[in-house]
């Protein structure tokens, strides 16, 4: 009996989805290189953020080392997972679970495999089709850290896309390599494979510094053949958003900006620095009471650090008359 | 120190081409906190070798797009697209610019002080121009390092740097080089005894 409610109810909400749903989700990635830097922190806050600013949106857990996006968004972790999709029992819709939060749902990752999960390609890609069918204005997937080939291929079709980062060179040095690895995979769809394997000894070559001095990457692209050197400005249109975390003095809030440039003098490689979060004790002290920091505390800085990043990228127009 | 310009100084502080002045100022200073000693953002991309070489053009476009009149030069040069690459180095630039106005004019900016003549004649007899009696000159000519750097148009981070004798907050000696010219000019100075002495406890320093 209450299983054929809630297929009743499916059902009519497929139904009323039709009219709404003309336009896909708009699917938001946030990634980092190094583990530990606050992507998860990031991706439930801009949830939050989002849903305040009256957008219904889901945030997707699909970190493959372990979930805990329901840990910061206070919740406790449901049987009801993405296990379920990667198995092939349900679709991904059939797994939103609401939360607290007005118009936020979320779907809970892997917490009951037992087993590493591996992700095929053909699974990617159905993934990424059903993320873009979630009946949401927004979809935000955090994912695991590292430069792992899912996490390539959901950045790669991403809408937006955002690497998170600390001040520390630890983080620093590896959200460069993960830029890098970025670059290469896009890259690698359009190329031959002879030309991908110059190309990455080419780039191997520039970081020995064996080449003659004034190399251009994008100079180097568009002479070779066989490369996607359109493929390469399309990066730039659609470029990769930084976000700086935990920044504890003034020159750390300098450091997106730094990073930024640093990419365009090595690379030609233009990415976007869009926000710096100053660090906040309260962070992690809601985080033991099981509750999130905007929860708690919505009327911080670090909560108008948010929603100045949201709104920026939602609506850049109507920032403009301020800034 | 190569000047080929392989990138415009435009690009080199990226900016657009039409960005006003106290944009370029920004880009400037935005630069040399990224490229300037330890910033975590060059980490395994750039060594400390390269960022140095990148600081060396970040501060030759600047003295360039800084400046109105080589910027003008230039602008004019770049745009008319029939400039071979050496018209766009910074000698030549700096060199047309000499035809426009014969002396970049510091001249004609008034210092007001007490005359001390004691002072005087110590300044006209100073064999040693070191960044102290740079400062104890300065001081005596009543400037603050922001009313020097806003006379001769050099950051004043440097001003203090110069009379600190740091070079390592210094860029390349070529540029210091002209940093005391201009300084000592302001000053009313020798400039040619001043930047001769100068620059030999400046390489003394660096030696070490």
């Amino acid at each position: 009996m209450e299983k054929d409610l809630h297929k009743l109810y499916l059902a009519s909400e497929q139904k009323t989805d039709t009219k709404k749903n003309n336009s896909a989700a708009k699917l938001w990635v946030i990634a980092s290189g190094k583990g530990g830097v606050g992507k998860t922190f990031v991706s439930s806050s801009l949830g939050i953020t989002l849903s305040k600013l009256g957008h219904t949106v889901t945030v997707v857990d699909l970190d493959l080392s372990g979930a805990n996006l329901h840990t910061s968004l206070g919740l406790t972790p449901s049987h009801l997972n993405i296990r379920h999709f990667f198995e092939g029992t349900k679709k991904l819709q059939e797994l939103v679970i609401p939360t607290p939060f007005s118009s936020l749902s979320y779907i809970q990752g892997f917490w009951d495999s037992w087993t590493p999960t591996e992700i095929s390609f053909e699974q990617i890609t159905k993934f990424i089709t059903e993320l873009k069918g979630l009946r949401s204005d927004y979809v935000i997937v955090d994912l695991g850290a590292g430069a792992l080939e899912p996490h390539l291929e959901l950045m790669l079709q991403a809408d937006e896309k955002f690497l998170v980062t600390t001040p520390e060179p630890t983080s620093i040095e590896k959200t460069y390599r993960f830029l890098e690895s970025y670059v290469c995979f896009s890259l690698k769809t359009n190329s031959t494979p002879e030309a991908f394997q110059q190309m990455i000894s080419t780039l191997r070559n520039h970081r020995q510094r064996t080449l003659q001095k004034p190399f251009s990457f994008r100079n180097y692209l568009k002479e070779q053949n066989g490369v996607g050197y359109d493929f390469f400005d399309s990066l730039s249109r659609t470029p990769v958003r930084l976000i700086v975390n935990a920044c504890r003095s003034t020159s750390n809030k300098e450091l997106g900006r730094s990073m930024k440039s640093v990419c365009y003098k090595y690379y030609e490689l233009a990415i976007d620095s869009v926000g710096c979060l100053p660090y906040d004790n309260a962070v992690w002290q809601s985080i033991r009471n099981r509750e999130h920091v905007f929860a708690a505390q919505p009327f911080t800085p670090l909560a108008g650090e948010f929603l100045a990043t949201c709104k920026q990228l939602i609506a850049p127009e109507e920032l403009r008359a301020v800034v | 120190m190569q000047t080929t310009p392989r990138s415009n100084y435009y690009e080199i502080l990226e900016l657009p081409a039409h960005a006003p002045q106290h944009e370029v100022t920004l880009a400037y200073e935005r630069a040399r906190v990224t490229y300037s000693g330890e910033n975590p953002a060059i980490y395994t991309i750039f060594s400390q070798q390269e960022a140095r070489e990148l600081l060396v053009m970040i501060e030759e476009a600047y003295n360039v797009l800084g400046n109105k009149v080589l910027r003008n030069i230039y602008d004019q040069r770049l745009l008319s697209g029939l400039s071979s690459l050496n018209e766009l180095t910074y000698a030549s630039i700096l060199e047309a610019s000499k035809q426009v106005s014969p002396e970049i004019k510091v001249d004609n900016v008034k210092i007001a002080y007490k005359k001390d003549d004691a002072f005087e004649k110590e300044i006209l007899n100073q064999i040693d121009w070191d960044g102290e009696f740079l400062k104890k000159v300065r001081e005596y000519k009543q400037l603050t390092p922001q009313r020097l750097s806003e006379i001769t148009k050099i950051n004043q981070y440097y001003v203090s740097a110069i009379e600190s004798m740091n070079s390592e907050k210094l860029p390349a000696v070529v540029f210091v080089r002209g940093y005391v010219m201009q300084i000592a000019k302001a000053l009313g100075l020798d400039d040619k005894k001043v930047v001769d002495s100068y620059m030999q406890f400046f390489k003394a320093r660096l030696g070490k």
